[in-house]
Parts: structure tokens; C-alpha cells; sequence
């Protein structure tokens, strides 16, 4: 874009919820129907926002948005294409699931549910639309306090002891984060990252190392994030015992983690950076094997539905990272298509997991004999399904995502490698969702079940099903439009051009 | 169109078949009836075609990026294949219902049945070789359930599982297969994988391609040493056994081999592995299924053994063993069918199946033993069954390899071994065949079964009777019945190269085959009237247990999972700590090993002697901060020192914006510290061993050492930056002195707001976790007996209030200008305020001091985005800046900058959030008083 | 001269800064160093009103403002965490 553009829509899906979140503080804490429905409101506006840049993105189109009308590289600025599109619908479709299914008595445990639901979406909205290597610190600052209250959200000491690892890890995250951009402002002088990748381009061989340091600071943080082995301890633990739709909110969380890597590594170290270009073309997808690994026997470990669920969050990471770290065009495509999948299936499996753990009373979501459930043929129909999904065996959006992965491997370096790792992965978690699925619905006991489940927690479900299904359904066209959404991340300079052209 | 039909139609009957059940058990039934007999029809109406040779396929395009399309073939094999589905399943359908009890819920029964139905169809049909690898897994997943039908059972629920795990990770190779293969053709289209056969045999990846494919044949056809997972899913219902276990699913192992049998075979890989497979199965089983007690399991392991022969034909791969591979295919599915479901007869009727208990049921069975002996017969390759016809083709092929071989031109004496293979495995055949009948049906009448043995009803046997009935025409008049159908199925087999005619006949004159089947039939009736002396020898043996074997492969990688999870991951947050600061050590490192260090060019600034003091005391505060840290009042205190030092050195380098909010916060640190401190030992015990400290010093050390060259590699270089920019700009543009403060409230104020978001944020994080909470060391300071509030105290702070908060107002207005602004008049506001409290004590400021703190952030946060949409009024982008110039009368011009009310907002919620913390974390301590109190009292 | 005097005060503000980190090293007790940390804020006041003045400039003025409250108000709270430990009651 040559002409500056002024569409406030950019901001719609941070500023819509942030403002709802402090109306939900100003509402204080008697008036339950307002909050609910500031939130409901919220959540829907800024997914109606996502919606229609979503639909502005498809012809391809880079959208900028400077904030404060500041000329670039000065100024902050918001920047939309296919992938950050992608990206900011995903966090508020799940977003309005996950919100839904707190609805149905998870809010009531206390006041501030609705405030920190809100914020979490402000903040991760902002750090997929941010184009500014500072103010994705900040996104990144919301969305980790957020995550740090709703961690112990609703009490208990399993809460606590999770949150407080997620708190302390995440916080040296954030000062190496504080540390990295520091050093990238230092050596290239600027924090927009479209002018970053340029500036990178042209650092001489007196400060390479520097810039290389801070560049591989970054990527440490990123991969904190987004729960790479050896970085991912943090996420077991507080996923596990988190309240379920904060679980499943937090199943977008890893993934802003992989957005960052992916956008910083194509972007600003990707291609013809000069010292940084390619800087973890050799790195990344053998920690993500590694990761995969890692994460896969943590799920056979697991004596908890709800322990695998987040180890197959990071099992899922390692799978999307191995698209994402062969670095070409076929392998981003494929990741992204699983990575909709698979952040939108850990959060079903979360919601699933409570539902499950609220009908075997005593024995909760401990993988031993339990007992029956009042409403297990519908759980388990529903469970099989999604674990189906999750497992990645066909027809489903996980086989198919992993067979785009494994295509896309095939002809590179890594081919027998990755082909193993995933399909030895894929094996294992099929083995654990089988003993898993068969213990907590076959092998029962006499003892006293749990409360049968409100109609109404299905409904979420529910719905992220439909949505995988459709994903297998139109996966053609859903499959094309992440090529294109590849090819375009791929296309740097246009990304730069769109950044450092508009509003000079 | 009709075949996608034919596919579909029952996954479209899933929902219904479940959904009748509610009303009837009937309606259930039929409605399973009536699809299956419906894809009969569909299929029937494509037989002619199919039978003159042509081949259908009808492709929808999918997911092109990979091709993958939804893609159907109808050719000679699909065909046969779908008739088995079909048309076995329709007897399956019809057998079930009489067998299933009032018990067992039949809904989910006939929709798994369904599901597995429709995968299957798929499977054979599948013209995409990707879709065959979809509907292959299905077949697994349904076939799981299938087997866990009865889930109270443990036993079927372990043999639910190990089919799954073995036949499902038989599905990944297959995937794997079917990959690599599109990655030799480039295409995953069966015309086009099917015409490239010697551009595979020649491929670098032929061999990984082979293996993958035969791994997914030979686990889901249980071929040796995978077939261990077979006799486990006997626990399955019977119909499910003569479905699944006999006719369909165990059939689409070489299904597949058939299948790809035009473009893979041909190769001594190919003959070596697959015959040599089967033939050990072949024989092996045999020889297991004779000394099996229960009927299935002899059932199961003849099953397998029959399926050896198949897979040896396959892999001999001559025209003729091609065609006797898929003769035999038929030949069994009906005979094996039929066995199934009499020994679910007997099963059902007596109680049991096992054949110690059983015997002489002839008299109370009359049909049933009728039946089960045709299929009996059938099954050891009695002649004029058409198991003997089949049989005879493969002991010729066998035979014929013996003299000549394409493969092996030097065995000599060895290629003997395929005719001697072929005849034990036949004579063991026999062996079975004639116990199976004999004990049961033969012998004095047993009394003690658990039932009174009877025979079924006539629906339950009518499915067998239609299947012997076949057995028997096939075999009787082979060339009328089986000809031509077996020469349009077993063309697509071997690549349309067939011989001009077939001429099935049961006598071929005297051949090395027929004296092949008299010595295994004779020694085979041999065999059985030792066959428990054998059976003796055979317990002798050491057994090797499949299912065990494999169950605790899969204890021992759980466990082992578990093992390593611990050791790495062992809840320990230091050692996670520990990881996370070793690599990012690392990774900084890595960019030192890949560059080398590069020092800074820049000029740097000489140091004065007097500026070297706070260096010093920097570092030694630094330090006794640490030295000092298990006494964490006197660490605070060092703390505080570095805090100050700072600030100065701030100052110093002429950034007095950044001291005041250094000296600001550090005191905020203190306030907040020392009422943590209150609630915390007040010593930090040595709780780890020498080699663990030393271990947390190097990381430290490394860390510490690595920011430190990092700090000064930035420091020793300068570069142009946008700083350029706002120091340049920021009184033309943003209308300000302070370039400090227009940065934050203009360049970057979008920052800045989300900076105060995570303030407001911050406040009700204090509040959420401190909820009903209690303090975990109570009492950890023992409150001294002095004066709560000294005189003096409380008077000088009065005065100081209103002084403090005046500066605060002071230093904020000059903010955009000098020194100062929103952020820092708020903590000295806040600070201020604190003095109350500490002062006066929480009751009394609290009184006097009745603001909803919560709320003021709020509205501090909705001021700042307030600011930032105001300016759409003006058309112009989220906090864009704006001056308004008012004219009030006898005040002059008032420039009102939009930058004023964003300070205001982060004033307010810096207040707001800080005061709300500090007040939070004393009532936590009070609520600790109180309880005390409490505690004393009673 | 009157330069001089300045620098020589300042030397000997940083001289007594170092004495104090000194008293707060070596305490014995804890009220010690508590005393020495207020010291050398009222000696920090010192340096920055003398540094401004040989700078001739008033862009500090405010920090030693605000440092004579923030240090008044540090050495209270420690003061009443020694006298009662619990600072806000």
C-alpha cells in the first residue's frame, strides 16, 4: 500500500474487549447478567472485527495501521495479512467457545472472570496484529498477566502450584524478551519489525554477533513460548489443573508463541538477512522432533486426561513446528492448516476433560477405573471422536494436517527423520488415547458418579467439532487459502513495502 | 456416482441404525438390512459392466495440493471385494440380530457395524491411494470398538486395543507407503501407481516404499509375527468374528498386496518377503490352530493360516498363483464365514466353546453339524468344496517353484521347501478340520454344558446354509459358476495378463498336486488321532506368547516414558529454572560461536574519579545483595542501596525522567517487600546440597556474565536510531520539551496504554490470588509490644499528604515539558498515601480515603483509550494527538493536549492499581491477626 | 574559589557515600544499616543539588526532591517494620 490508510476496524478486536474489560471492572461485583453480557458482547464484536478482516485479508491485501499517525518506522503500527487474519479469527472463534462454556458456572467462582477473559483476548489479538517488536512485548505482558491470574483462577492448591511455575518461568521469559529486543534495538536502531528485517539486511560483520545474539535471545523467548523442549515445563502443570475454559483458552497461547517464530523467523531472519538469514533454518525442526518427542511420551506417561491433553499440546507444537522449520512455502501451509486444528481440538479436549471430570465424582480425570458416568454414551461418542481428531488418525483434520506436514517433508534434508519422529508420535498418542479411552469408559467401578452435565456445556463442544469437521470438509479450499497464506508470509518485501511504503 | 454411493451409504445409515433402536430392535435391524441389501443391489447393477472388463472410475477433486482426491474404482477386484462386504455382511446383519440377547444394546452394535461396512467399501473402492490409507485406519478404529463390544469383558477390552495398536500402526506405514509411492510416480492415482511398475521397481525408495506397504498388509492380514492380535478380538460377538475376522477386514491386508500386486511385485524383494511370510504363517498356524481348545481361537488361527496361503500365492506372483491367491480369497471368506457363525451357533446354544466340553451335539444339533461339516470340509480342502480347488492351484504353483525358480536359480534342494511348506501347512489343515468337527459333534453326548444344547432359530442358520450352499456349488461345478467371475476378478490381479481361458476343474488328472492332497489329507487324519501326544511335545516347547510379548513391549515403553518424565521433568521449578537460564545461555553463546566476539567501535565517554564511586558502590551493593540473601530484611536493604545508586547514575547521564521513576518504584518495591516480608521467614535456610549451589552458581555466573557482554556490546556501539526522530520531532509534532514523556504519552503511547492495562490488570491479579487465602508462615515477625502509631509519626505524615500531593500534582502537569508526568506523579502519590497507611494504620486511612480503587483504574484505562478513539471523531487514526486551543475569558489561551488526558488516565491507574496492591497484601496479613485472635480465644 | 568548594564538597559527599556502604557492610545490626541506607539518601540529596549546581542547571532539583520524600518514606517503613513488622496494620 503506497496511500496511508486509516481503518479503524484494525484496532477493533484490541480495543473492543479491552474497553469491555474495563466495564466489566466498572460494573463491579453484584451485577453477574451485565458482566456476562458486556463479555458476550465484547467477544462477539471483536469476533465480527476478526470476521471482516479476515474476509478483507483473503484477496491478499496487507493492511497497516499506523497508530498515532506517526510515520513509519517511528510510530506503532498494526499490520494485517492472511496470516495475522488467520490468526486473530482462530483466537476469537476459540474465544467465543471457550467463553461460552465458562458461562454455564465457571464465572461464578469468582468476580473478575469476565475482566481477565476479556484481557486475555485483548492481548492476544494484539500480538498476532502487532508490527512492532516493542509493543509485542507489551501484547505479550497482557496476555502473560492474564494468563498468570486465570492460572489460579478459581483457587486450590494444584491452581496455585501450577501457576506460580508458570508465573516464575514465564517471567525470566519476559526479561529475556526485555534483554533481546534491547540488544536488536541496539544494533539495528528501530523496534518496527519491517524496518528490523531491512536494518538486519545491512548490519556489518563488526556487529553480527551481537545482532545474532539478540536475534537467538529472541528465538529462546519465542520458543518459551510457544513450549519447545527444553522450554516447556512451564505448560504441563498449570494447563492440567487450570479451569477448563481457561484451559482452553490457553490452548491459543503455545500458538502465539509459534506466530512470533514464525514471523520473526521468515520476516526479519528469514531470506537475504545478511548474518541472520536463516537463523534457525538448522535449529528449529530438530527441536521440534525433539519436542514432539518429548511431548508424545509425556501423553503415554500421563495419569490424568486432562496432564495428556497438555502434553498433546506440546506434542502438537513439535508437529506444527516441523512444517514451520523446513522453511519452505508447502511445510508453513501444512502447519497452518494443523495449527487451526489443533489449537481448536486441545481446547474441545479441555472442555471435554471437565465435563468428564465433573461425572466420575471421586475418581475425576485420573486414567484408572472408575465410575460410570450418567451420560456416558454421549461423552463417550464425543470423546472418541475427538480424540480421533486429536490423535490425527483419518478421516480427520489431524490426519490431514499431518499428511500435509509429511508431504511437504518429503524431498527435503529431513525426510526420513521427520517421517519417523511424527509417524512414530502419531503411534504412541494413538496407543495412550486407546488405553486412556478404554480405562475412563470401559474399565468402571461401582463407585458413586458425579453430577450429570448441563445440556448447555455441550453446546461449545459441539460446536468446535463442527468447526474441525468443516475444516475436513472443505479442506481443499480451506488448504489453498493457507498456501496462499504461506506464499504471502514467504513474500517479504511485499510485507515491508506495505509497513515502511504507507505513511511516510 | 453409484459407487460413491455404494460407499456412502453406510455411514449414511449410522445415525438411523442407532435412532431406530430406540423404537424397536426390529426396526434396527431393518434398517441395517435394507442399506446393506440396498449397496447389494447398487452393486449389482454394475456387475455386467465390471464383468465385461470395463473399469469405473469417478473422481471429485478434494484437496489438490497433495492429491488428494475422493476418488472410487470399480475394476474386477473391487468388485469381488464389495461383494464379500456386501454380500457377508448382509448374512452378518441377519445372523447378529438372532444372536445378539436382549442385553446388548443393538443400536451402537449395527452402527459400529455400519461404520466398519462403509470404511471397508471404501478401502476396496478407494481409486486414491491416500483415501484407501483414510478408510484403512477407519477400518481400525471400527474394528476397535467392534471388539471392545462387550466392554465389561477385560479380555475384550485388551483385544480391542491390541488390534488397534497393531493394525492402526499398520495404517501409518501404509500412509508412509502410500507417500513414499506418490513420491516415486507423483501421483497417488491407482491407474497412474498401477501403470508405473517398473519406474518403482527401479526407484532408490522401492525398498522403503515395500516395506511400509507390506508392514500395513501384514498386520491387518495377522501375517506372522503380527498375527498375535487376531486370536485376542475373538473376545469380539461372533457375528463380528465371522465379519470381520474371516470375510472383510483381515482380508483388506491382502487386499492390498493384490492391489498393488501389478506394480510392486516382481522384484526378489517382493517374492522373498511376502512369500516367505506367508509360508511361515501358513505353517505355523496351522499347526497352533490344531492344539486350540476354543472353537474361535481354532477359527482364528485358521484364519491365519488360510490368509499365509494367500499372501505365499501373492508373493510367488506367477499368473497362476496370482489367480489361485485370489480364488482363495472367495473360496475362504464363504467357508470361513460360515465356520464362524456355527461356532457362534454352539456357542450360543450351549454355553460354551470350548472343545474339551463339547461333544456328540450331532444328535441335538442335526443342522448345525451338517453345516459346520460342509464347512469343515471346505476348509481342510475336501474335494468338491471349493476350498480343495483353490488349494489344489496353489500346491501346483508351489510345486512348479520347486523346479524352476525365477529368484533363487541355485537352490537345488532348498526350493523343496515351498511344495513341503505348502503340504505340512495343508496336512495340519486337515488336522484341525477334522477336530474341529469330531469333538464337537462327535463322541458321547455331553450333559454338563452350561445350556441345553438345541438347534437355532432358522434365521440364525439360514446365513450359513446360504454360504455352504455356495461352498459346495463352487466346488462341484466350478466351471459354470466360479469361471468367468474368477477371470474378471483376478484380471486387475495380474495386471490384465491373464491365460486365455481359466478351465477350473476338479480333476486334473494324476499331478504332483493331487498326491500333494492325498498325503495331507491322510496324514493330516494321522496326525489328528495323535494329535494329543503331539500336543504334549508342543507344550514341552517354549512358547513364545505374542499378545504378552507384545503387551509388555507397550508396559515397558509406558513405563519407560514414565521414567524418562520423571527424570527430566521431577517438579522441581529450580531445575526448570535451570534449564530455561542454561539455554538461553546457550543460545546467546551460539551467536559468540558462530561470529566470534566483535567489541564496540564507539567513542567512550571518559570516566571522572568521582563517577566511579557509584560504580563501586553499585557493584559492592550489588553484591552484598546476594551475599547477604538468607537474611532478607538486611538483602532488602542492599536492594534498596543498588535502587538509589541507580537512579543517581541516571541522573547523572542526564536522564532525571528515568531517576524519579527509578527512586519512585524502588521505594514502591520497599512498601510492598516489607509487607511480604511480614508473612515470610525471615531467613532463607540452606536447603540444597553443594553440587546443586554450585551447579545454580555457574548458571547465574554464565547468565549474568552473558548479559553483562551483551550490555556492554550494545553500549560500546552506537548506531543511528529512531531516536534520532523523536528527539528531533518531539516539540514540532508532539508538542512537548520532554522527549521522555511524549515518547510515552504520543510516539508510543499505544505501548503505554497497554502498559497500564497490565497495571490494572495487575491490582486484580493481587485480588484474585489472595482470595481465601491464608498465609502459609504466620507469625514469622513477632509484633513488637511498642506503640502502634507513634505520636510523632502520624502528625508529621498528616502535613506530609497534602505536600506530597502537591509535588504529585506539580510533576504532573510540568510533565510534557520537564521532568516529570503521569506515570511518576502517580507513585508519588501513591507513596504518599502509603504513609497514611503506615502511619495511621489501614482503618483509619481507609476511612478517610473511600475511593473504589478498582474502579479508578478502570476509568484510568478507559481515559487513555478514550483519548485514542477521540480521535476518530477527527477521522484520524487511534491515538492520534490532537491540541485544543481554548479561549476562556480572563485565563487568556489554554492549550489542552489530547496528550494531557492520556497522562491523566495512566495517573489515575497508577493510583489506583498500586494502592489497591498495597492495601490488599495488609489486609492479607490482618486477616492472619485475626485469626490469631480467634485461635487465642477459644 | 567558590567552584572548588563545590568540587571539594562533592568528593566528599562520595567519600562519605562510600563510608556509609561501609557502615551498612559492616553493620553489626540490622538498625545500623537501616540508619547508613538513610544517610546515604540525605548524602545523595546532597550530591545531586551540589552536581546541579556546578552544572548550573535546574533539571535535577526534582530528583532530590523526590528523593528526600521516597527516602524519608523507605526509612519509615523499615522503621516500622522494626518496631511492629507489620508496616501497615
Amino acid at each position: 500500500m503506497t496511500e496511508p490508510v486509516f481503518y479503524h476496524w484494525m484496532v477493533a478486536p484490541v480495543v473492543i474487549p479491552l474497553v469491555a474489560a474495563m466495564c466489566c471492572l466498572l460494573a463491579g461485583k453484584s451485577l453477574l447478567s451485565v458482566r456476562r453480557l458486556l463479555g458476550l458482547g465484547g467477544i462477539t464484536a471483536s469476533l465480527a472485527a476478526a470476521i471482516y478482516m479476515f474476509v478483507m485479508a483473503w484477496d491478499g491485501t496487507i493492511f497497516t495501521y499506523g497508530l498515532g499517525e506517526w510515520p513509519m518506522p517511528y510510530g506503532i503500527v498494526f499490520v494485517l495479512d492472511r496470516l495475522s487474519a488467520t490468526m486473530v479469527l482462530l483466537t476469537n472463534v476459540l474465544a467465543l467457545f471457550a467463553y461460552l462454556y465458562g458461562l454455564s458456572g465457571d464465572d461464578e467462582e469468582g468476580a473478575f472472570f469476565h475482566f481477565l477473559f476479556l484481557m486475555q483476548i485483548t492481548g492476544i489479538n494484539g500480538a498476532f496484529l502487532t508490527g512492532d517488536m516493542f509493543n509485542l512485548f507489551v501484547f505479550f505482558e497482557i496476555l502473560l498477566l492474564t494468563a498468570y491470574v486465570l492460572a489460579v483462577y478459581g483457587g486450590g492448591a494444584d491452581r496455585l502450584k501450577g501457576g506460580m511455575r508458570y508465573v516464575f518461568l514465564n517471567l525470566i521469559g519476559s526479561a529475556l524478551f526485555l534483554i533481546g529486543v534491547g540488544v536488536l534495538y541496539g544494533i539495528t536502531g528501530t523496534l518496527n519489525m519491517a524496518d528490523m528485517a531491512v536494518k538486519a539486511a545491512q548490519v556489518g560483520p563488526g556487529d553480527a554477533m551481537m545482532l545474532k545474539a539478540g536475534a537467538f535471545l529472541m528465538m529462546v523467548v519465542f520458543s518459551m513460548k510457544a513450549a519447545i523442549f527444553p522450554l516447556y515445563f512451564w505448560l504441563p502443570k498449570a494447563y492440567a489443573s487450570v479451569t477448563a475454559p481457561v484451559a482452553a483458552i490457553y490452548a491459543i497461547m503455545t500458538k502465539v508463541g509459534v506466530y512470533a517464530l514464525i514471523r520473526t523467523t521468515i520476516l526479519i531472519f528469514g531470506d537475504d538477512r545478511g548474518f541472520v538469514t536463516g537463523l534457525l533454518d538448522d535449529y528449529l525442526l530438530p527441536l521440534a522432533l525433539l519436542t514432539l518427542v518429548m511431548g508424545t511420551i509425556g501423553v503415554a506417561a500421563a495419569r490424568s486426561l486432562r496432564l495428556m491433553v497438555a502434553y498433546m499440546v506440546i506434542a502438537s507444537v513439535g508437529t506444527i513446528l516441523v512444517g514451520v522449520g523446513l522453511y519452505t512455502p508447502d511445510g508453513l501451509s501444512g502447519s497452518l492448516y494443523y495449527m487451526v486444528h489443533s489449537t481448536l481440538i486441545s481446547a474441545g479436549l479441555f472442555l471435554l476433560a471437565d465435563m468428564i471430570l465433573n461425572e466420575r465424582g471421586g475418581s475425576k480425570d485420573r486414567l484408572e477405573p472408575g465410575p460410570v458416568m450418567p451420560n456416558i454414551v454421549l461423552l463417550g461418542m464425543t470423546f472418541m471422536i475427538a480424540m480421533i481428531i486429536a490423535a490425527g488418525l483419518p478421516p480427520m483434520s489431524g490426519f490431514l494436517g499431518k499428511v500435509f506436514i509429511l508431504s511437504a517433508a518429503a524431498d527435503t534434508r529431513w525426510h526420513e527423520l521427520a517421517w519417523i519422529v511424527m509417524l512414530t508420535g502419531s503411534f504412541f498418542t494413538l496407543v495412550a488415547a486407546a488405553r486412556a479411552g478404554s480405562m475412563l469408559f470401559w474399565k468402571t467401578n461401582t463407585a458413586p458418579a458425579g453430577e450429570r452435565t448441563r445440556a448447555q456445556r455441550y453446546l461449545p463442544v459441539a460446536g468446535i467439532l463442527l468447526v474441525l469437521l468443516l475444516w475436513v470438509g472443505f479442506a481443499g479450499p480451506i488448504s489453498e487459502h493457507m498456501d496462499r497464506t504461506a506464499a504471502q508470509a514467504f513474500e517479504t518485501s511485499n510485507y515491508i513495502q506495505a509497513v515502511m511504503g504507507g505513511g511516510q | 456416482m453409484t459407487m460413491l454411493l455404494i460407499v456412502l451409504l453406510p455411514f449414511l445409515a449410522i445415525g438411523p441404525v442407532w435412532f431406530a433402536a430406540r423404537f424397536s430392535r426390529n426396526a434396527s435391524f431393518y434398517v441395517a438390512a435394507t442399506t446393506t441389501g440396498l449397496g447389494l443391489g447398487l452393486l449389482a447393477s454394475l456387475v455386467p459392466e465390471v464383468m465385461a472388463g470395463n473399469v469405473f472410475v469417478d473422481s471429485w477433486p478434494w484437496i489438490e495440493r497433495i492429491g488428494l482426491n475422493i476418488a472410487f474404482r470399480m475394476d474386477g477386484l473391487a468388485m469381488l471385494f464389495c461383494i464379500l462386504i456386501l454380500g457377508i455382511g448382509l448374512m452378518v446383519v441377519i445372523y447378529a440380530k438372532f444372536y445378539l440377547t436382549e442385553d446388548d444394546p443393538i443400536g451402537p452394535f449395527y452402527a459400529m457395524l455400519m461404520t466398519f461396512m462403509g470404511a471397508m467399501l471404501g478401502v476396496v473402492t478407494s481409486e486414491n491411494l491416500l483415501l484407501l490409507a483414510m478408510f484403512w485406519e477407519l477400518t481400525s478404529i471400527s474394528s476397535f470398538l467392534l471388539i471392545g463390544y462387550w466392554r465389561h469383558l477385560p479380555a475384550a477390552r485388551q483385544g480391542a486395543r491390541l488390534a488397534l495398536m497393531i493394525t492402526g500402526s499398520g495404517g501409518l506405514f501404509l500412509l508412509a507407503g502410500v507417500l513414499l509411492l506418490q513420491e516415486i510416480t507423483g501421483s497417488l492415482e491407482l491407474s497412474v501407481v498401477l501403470a508405473s511398475g517398473p519406474q518403482i521397481l527401479d526407484h532408490d525408495l522401492y525398498w522403503a516404499a515395500l516395506i511400509c506397504v507390506l508392514m500395513g498388509a501384514f498386520t491387518k492380514s495377522a501375517q506372522f509375527p503380527f498375527h498375535f492380535w487376531l486370536p485376542n478380538a475373538m473376545t469380539a460377538p461372533t457375528p463380528v468374528s465371522a465379519y470381520l475376522h474371516s470375510a472383510t477386514m483381515v482380508k483388506a491386508g491382502v487386499f492390498l498386496l493384490a492391489r498393488l500386486h501389478p506394480a510392486m511385485s516382481g522384484s526378489p524383494e517382493w517374492f522373498f518377503l511376502v512369500t516367505g511370510a506367508g509360508l511361515t504363517t501358513l505353517a505355523f498356524a496351522a499347526y497352533v490352530a490344531l492344539f486350540k481348545h476354543d472353537l474361535k481361537g481354532l477359527l482364528a488361527y485358521s484364519t491365519i493360516s488360510h490368509l499365509g496361503i494367500i499372501t505365499a500365492c501373492l508373493g510367488m506372483s506367477t499368473k497362476w498363483a496370482t489367480i489361485a491367491a485370489v480364488f482363495h480369497i472367495m473360496n475362504h471368506a464363504a467357508f470361513k464365514a460360515s465356520l464362524f457363525m456355527s461356532a457362534g451357533i454352539v456357542d450360543h446354544e450351549c454355553g460354551t466353546r470350548d472343545a474339551r466340553l463339547l461333544s456328540g451335539l450331532r444328535h441335538s444339533m442335526p443342522i448345525t453339524f451338517g453345516l459346520a461339516t460342509l464347512g469343515a470340509l471346505a476348509m481342510g480342502g475336501a474335494p468338491f468344496f471349493n476350498g480343495f480347488l483353490s488349494k489344489e492351484m496353489f500346491f501346483k504353483e508351489a510345486y512348479t517353484l520347486s523346479q524352476a525358480h525365477p529368484y533363487w536359480p541355485d537352490a537345488e534342494y532348498w526350493a523343496w521347501i515351498f511344495p513341503v511348506v505348502a503340504t505340512v501347512g495343508g496336512l495340519f489343515s486337515v488336522a484341525y478340520s477334522v477336530r474341529f468337527i469330531h469333538d464337537v459333534f462327535f463322541g458321547p453326548e455331553a450333559h454338563d454344558l452350561p445350556k441345553h444344547p438345541h438347534d437355532p432359530p432358522f434365521g440364525m442358520w439360514l446365513p450359513v446354509a446360504i454360504l455352504v450352499a455356495v461352498c459346495v456349488v463352487v466346488g462341484v461345478v466350478p466351471m459354470y459358476t466360479a469361471e468367468s467371475f474368477l477371470y474378471a476378478t483376478a484380471s486387475p490381479v495380474t495386471g490384465y495378463d491373464m491365460p486365455e481361458a481359466l478351465h477350473l476343474h476338479w480333476w486334473h488328472g494324476l499331478v504332483p498336486e493331487l498326491y500333494m492332497t492325498l498325503v495331507a489329507i491322510a496324514a493330516g487324519i494321522g496326525v489328528y488321532t495323535q494329535w494329543k501326544k503331539i500336543a504334549a511335545i508342543g507344550d514341552k516347547l517354549p512358547t513364545i506368547v505374542g499378545k504378552d510379548f507384545f503387551e509388555s513391549f507397550i508396559e515397558m515403553l509406558i513405563e519407560g516414558a514414565r521414567a524418562l518424565d520423571r527424570l527430566v521433568d521431577n517438579q522441581s521449578l529450580q531445575r526448570y529454572m535451570a534449564y530455561t537460564i542454561s539455554f538461553a545461555t546457550l543460545a546467546g553463546f551460539m551467536a559468540y560461536i558462530e561470529e566470534g566476539w566483535q567489541s564496540g567501535t564507539g567513542v567512550q565517554t571518559p570516566a571522572s574519579l568521582v563517577s566511579l564511586v557509584p560504580v563501586i558502590l553499585l557493584i559492592a551493593g550489588a553484591f552484598m545483595t546476594d551475599f547477604f540473601q538468607r537474611k532478607r530484611l538486611v538483602s532488602l536493604i542492599f536492594m534498596s542501596v543498588v535502587g538509589l545508586i541507580v537512579s543517581l547514575m541516571f541522573i547523572y547521564f542526564s536522564a532525571p525522567d528515568l531517576g524519579l521513576t527509578q527512586i519512585s518504584v524502588e521505594v514502591v518495591t520497599v512498601l510492598l517487600l516489607l509487607l511480604a516480608l511480614f508473612v515470610l521467614p525471615q531467613w532463607n535456610p540452606v536447603e540444597s546440597g553443594w553440587l546443586r549451589r554450585s551447579r545454580d552458581i555457574l548458571v547465574a555466573a554464565s547468565a549474568g556474565i552473558g548479559v553483562g557482554a551483551l550490555a556492554w556490546g550494545v553500549m560500546t556501539r552506537q548506531q543511528q536510531t529512531i531516536a534520532d526522530y523523536y528527539l528531533a520531532e518531539s516539540l514540532p509534532k508532539g508538542g512537548g520539551t520532554n522527549v521522555v514523556n511524549v515518547i510515552l504519552v504520543d510516539f508510543r503511547g499505544f505501548d503505554t496504554m497497554g502498559e497500564v492495562s497490565v497495571l490494572a490488570l495487575a491490582s486484580v491479579g493481587i485480588i484474585v490470588m489472595l482470595t481465601g487465602k491464608k498465609p502459609l508462615y504466620p507469625n514469622q515477625v513477632m509484633p513488637f509490644p511498642e506503640e502502634r502509631f507513634p505520636l510523632m509519626l502520624t502528625s508529621v505524615t498528616r502535613v506530609l499528604v497534602p505536600t506530597a500531593l502537591l509535588v504529585a500534582f506539580y510533576i504532573f502537569m510540568r510533565g510534557h515539558n520537564l521532568p516529570g508526568g503521569g506515570f511518576i506523579a502517580g507513585l508519588v502519590a501513591v507513596v504518599a498515601l502509603a504513609m497514611q497507611f503506615v502511619a495511621s494504620g489501614l482503618d483509619w486511612t481507609k476511612g478517610r480515603f473511600k475511593l473504589d480503587l478498582v474502579r479508578l483504574s478502570a476509568i484510568g484505562v478507559l481515559l487513555a483509550v478514550g483519548t485514542g478513539l477521540a480521535a476518530f471523531v477527527w477521522g484520524r487514526p487511534f491515538l492520534t494527538s490532537g491540541m485544543l486551543h481554548l479561549h476562556p475569558p480572563g485565563i487568556g489561551e489554554v492549550h489542552i493536549a489530547s496528550a494531557m488526558a492520556f497522562d491523566t488516565g495512566v495517573f489515575l491507574v497508577v493510583v489506583g492499581s498500586l494502592v489497591l496492591i498495597i492495601r490488599r497484601l495488609s489486609r492479607y496479613q490482618q486477616t492472619m491477626e485475626v485469626q490469631d485472635k480467634a485461635g487465642g480465644n477459644e | 574559589m567558590l567552584e572548588w568548594a563545590n568540587i571539594i564538597a562533592i568528593v566528599m559527599m562520595t567519600l562519605s557515600l562510600l563510608m556509609n556502604m561501609w557502615r551498612m557492610a559492616a553493620g553489626p545490626r540490622t538498625l545500623d544499616r537501616v540508619v547508613a541506607l538513610d544517610t546515604m539518601y540525605i548524602n545523595a540529596i546532597a550530591l545531586i543539588i551540589l552536581f546541579e549546581i556546578y552544572l548550573d542547571s535546574v533539571l535535577y532539583f526534582e530528583a532530590a526532591l523526590l528523593i528526600a520524600m521516597m527516602g524519608f518514606v523507605g526509612t519509615v517503613a523499615l522503621s516500622k517494620y522494626f518496631l511492629r513488622g507489620d508496616i501497615i496494620e
